[in-house]
């Protein structure tokens, strides 16, 4: 096994590497020059170039890759251009607050979703049923930036109980900060709510069709019981892949709803420091993003060689 | 609760839903609204004032004029001096008075002697030399540069007096002085970061997240005896103008700054809010030509572009009718200021089809550049592309990334029309055309370059009386005949505030000054 880890490494720092090539690249090749930006408004040309020399811009490019590649590899991002900031300190922020948001959304999805395919799947009552698909289905067309804009309008604007946008973080102060997240998190989350709702709600029938749900229920056990005893258990499994996907989504989804609600993470860092030719912030996000996936992808297949002992062969 | 025998009841399924639901909208005793509304009455101490603002402040560019740092240039730091809206003339501050002599080579402050900073460290005279030092230093940003290029000599005369020396007596030296926030020497290493944001201010920083939010808190040992009345201030960073909007009509938030112009003029009528506009009116938008281009190489070809601009519904359709039209830099009060010059050009097709044809430039072609990030400039651009097309040109829109945008702006290098704002219209006009970049006389982002400009540049940066008065009609002239920057309509940054925030003010520079702001 440690052998076959051993020979997913060079293959994953090969990835890295070029990533990290083409990340500097594309950046250094797109227009806008951040030493103009970085010099302010209105500065002359002998500022904007005392500015580009003191941010290093005016070494050749390949000296400036390595410079940076060098930080990275000793844990120093870099300050940002624009905002003198420490790179680190910019994206651990924004990433902890997307975090916050999507973890937020995901609690979210999982209890409505939860409820719903519940609702869907056990219940008996039509009306019941009805009101619940036609509110699931609701959900899944409504995308994010609609649902967030009405909800702050009914529950910001209108009635004034939830505040309209910010972030105040749930770690530092929980009374608060829960209300921050819950409008946007309910804006991220509906929509995987309802898929959710929809996946469950068929596995559960699909199991109650099973043979060991028509004993249960010939031996007389309460249905409350057969529900959540045997078949949401059951009927998990395929909920739970679905939820995978989904948080995936969530994630991606945050950037729109970050604007919406003005909350400060990785999508407002990464949209205003395109903006400002900031490409420090931007290739470190970039970079740690293929990183993240790498790790993940290396990892996944250590799992799989695992459990198969077949691909440990190959 | 139970129906049938182990079936869910459908109470106890609504029960849970409706606990669940009344859970979600009343997760606590704490209400983040309610926290942020005041509670009536008359001028009172206390309270945290809530602002928001379109983009991240920028501890960097303190120096510079810039709209992200105005919600903290005044509140965290002073100046030495802060001019008088209606005269323009130098008021205390941090310097308690001051003697100009020497044919006004000189200038001797007296210092406040009860000023610490936030840090603890008492102000003096050293401060100020720190200061103007720093201004010149070559990766320092600063629209008055060139006055502080002018300084031969600053130096502490005194234990609470500092003697600053010119090369030449130059006319916007008050301007410097109302730009120049105080920042401490002593941390001035750690404040482009954001990591210590020290001043003189009635407001301390006690937390600033970069993108996110800066929290500031009552200067309990400020200059000024039972100020400011307001426990701190929390500004939060909103990208969308619709977002800051949201959050001022939920009563989140007490003060928006910046608004988009349509977002503005719809706050303006709401009942229980107000729409305030500074009076600094230094906010002009115009069309910039670039004079090496054909065919904007050619006077009457600007001209025609000028005369063909329809600035009244440039005014209503992209700026809410926050403005007045205008076809030169300065606003209102100025020196400069000439209205029946500023209503010169209005919307003439036939005149400017006259000049096209004159010109040999009839359905000639032009590009029309702006920075996509910006919705008022990209309904401006709209507009005038309209215009145009109407009197024969053929305009094709260009919009651009804004870091694209910003090079070619800068480097002179936009191979056509170009809309943007500029400001500095409001102050010594001498300000204008040495350190605003779109006119600065001697390289500016049109190419125009003449020796009439210059020397009528340098004329009121140093001129006095009747040849002062001359060299401002001169330039005037100029302006309107050379079209380099054909300014459409002279607005102003806005304040949208919920009708309980009393007492708020600014500087001629739009500085926010909050000392004797109140919630009532």
């Amino acid at each position: 096994m440690l052998r076959y880890a051993l020979r997913r490494v060079p293959s994953a720092l090969a990835v890295l590497a070029i990533a990290s090539v083409v990340v500097f690249s594309v950046l250094h090749l797109a227009p806008g020059d951040p030493a103009v930006l970085a010099a302010g408004p209105d500065a002359s040309a002998k500022t904007v170039s005392a500015v580009r020399h003191q941010l290093g811009l005016d070494a050749p490019l390949p000296q400036q890759y390595l410079t940076w590649l060098g930080g990275v590899l000793t844990g120093d991002l870099g300050d940002s251009y624009v905002r003198g900031v420490p790179v680190a300190t910019l994206i651990g922020n924004g990433l902890g607050n997307t975090l916050e948001l999507t973890l937020g959304a995901i609690v979210l999805a999982v209890l409505l979703g939860g409820l719903a395919g519940l609702v869907l799947g056990v219940a008996k009552g039509r009306l019941v049923r009805g009101a619940t698909a036609a509110a699931t289905a609701l959900a899944f067309a409504i995308p994010p930036y609609v649902s967030g804009v009405l909800l702050v309008m009914v529950l910001a604007i209108t009635h004034r109980i939830l505040p309209a946008g910010g972030h105040v973080s749930v770690l530092t102060d929980p009374e608060i900060g829960v209300q921050y997240l819950i409008m946007p998190a309910l804006a991220l989350a509906l929509p995987a709510a309802a898929v959710l709702a929809r996946f469950l709600s068929t596995s559960i029938r699909r199991v109650f069709g099973e043979d060991y749900i028509r004993v249960g229920t010939a031996k007389g056990l309460r249905r409350r019981r057969i529900v959540l005893c045997h078949a949401l258990p059951n009927a998990l499994p395929p909920v739970l892949t679905v939820l995978g996907i989904q948080i995936g989504q969530m994630l991606g989804g945050a950037i729109v709803v970050e604007a919406i609600f003005a909350w400060p993470g990785v999508g407002q860092l990464i949209i205003d420091s395109l903006k400002s030719s900031d490409y420090f912030v931007v290739q470190n996000l970039l970079l740690i993003t293929v990183t993240v996936f790498v790790v993940l992808q290396t990892v996944t297949d250590l799992l799989h060689a695992a459990v198969d002992p077949r691909l440990r062969m190959e | 609760m139970t129906g049938q025998r182990g079936q869910p009841a459908r109470r106890t399924v609504l029960a849970a839903g409706l606990s669940l639901g009344a859970g979600l909208l009343n997760t606590a005793c704490r209400s983040a609204v309610a926290e942020q509304q005041g509670s009536g009455g008359g001028p009172r101490h206390g309270g945290t004032l809530h602002m928001v603002q379109g983009t991240d402040i920028l501890p960097a560019f303190l120096l510079s004029q810039i709209n992200p740092n105005f919600s903290v240039s005044r509140t965290v730091f002073n100046t030495l001096t802060e001019l008088d809206h209606r005269t323009l003339r130098p008021r205390a501050s941090l310097a308690k008075s001051w003697r100009v002599s020497d044919g006004g080579r000189t200038y001797v402050f007296q210092l406040r002697d009860d000023v610490t900073f936030h840090s603890g460290r008492p102000f003096g005279p050293d401060d100020v030399v720190f200061v103007l030092d720093h201004l010149t230093k070559d990766t320092t940003s600063s629209q008055v540069k060139s006055v502080a290029q002018q300084v031969t000599s600053a130096e502490r005369t005194g234990d609470h007096e500092v003697t600053v020396g010119f090369g030449k007596a130059v006319s916007n030296v008050w301007d410097m002085f109302e730009m120049m926030v105080l920042i401490d020497r002593e941390s001035v290493t750690d404040l482009a970061s954001g990591r210590e944001i020290i001043g003189t201010g009635p407001f301390t920083v006690e937390s600033y997240k970069p993108g996110s939010s800066i929290s500031l808190k009552r200067n309990r040992h400020y200059w000024k005896p039972g100020r400011p009345y307001l426990d701190g201030i929390e500004i939060a960073i909103a990208a969308q103008s619709s977002s800051a909007v949201a959050s001022l009509r939920s009563g989140q938030t007490h003060l928006a700054l910046d608004l988009s112009p349509l977002d503005a003029a719809g706050i303006r009528d709401r009942p229980g809010f107000r729409l305030v506009q500074s009076d600094a009116h230094d906010l002009t938008y115009y069309i910039g030509a670039n004079v090496e281009v054909p065919p904007l190489d050619k006077v009457e070809v600007r001209q025609a572009v000028a005369w063909a601009i329809d600035r009244k519904r440039v005014l209503a359709q992209a700026l809410g009718g926050i403005g007045r039209p205008s076809s030169l830099p300065w606003s209102p009060g100025t020196a400069a200021w000439d209205p029946d010059r500023a209503a010169a050009y209005t919307l003439d097709p036939d005149k400017a089809k006259r000049l096209l044809r004159q010109s040999g430039a009839a359905d000639a072609k032009v590009d029309l550049y702006y920075s996509n990030t910006l919705a008022t400039n990209a309904a401006i651009a709209q507009i005038v592309q309209a215009n145009l097309e109407d009197v024969g040109l053929i305009c094709r829109l260009q919009p651009k990334q804004d870091a694209e945008y910003q090079k070619m702006f800068v480097s002179g290098k936009i191979p056509g029309l170009f809309v943007n704002g500029h400001g500095f219209g409001q102050l010594t006009p001498s300000t204008l055309v040495k350190g605003s970049w779109p006119f600065n006389a001697q390289q500016n982002a049109s190419n125009f370059r003449d020796p009439e400009y210059s020397r009528l540049a340098d004329e009121i940066w140093t001129g006095k009386g009747d040849a002062l008065t001359t060299a401002y009609r001169d330039l005037n002239q100029l302006f309107l005949e050379q079209q380099f920057v054909i300014d459409l309509i002279n607005s102003t940054h806005t304040y949208a505030i919920q009708a309980s925030l009393k007492g708020l003010a600014w500087t001629m520079y739009d500085g926010i000054d909050l000392d004797h702001a109140y919630l009532a």
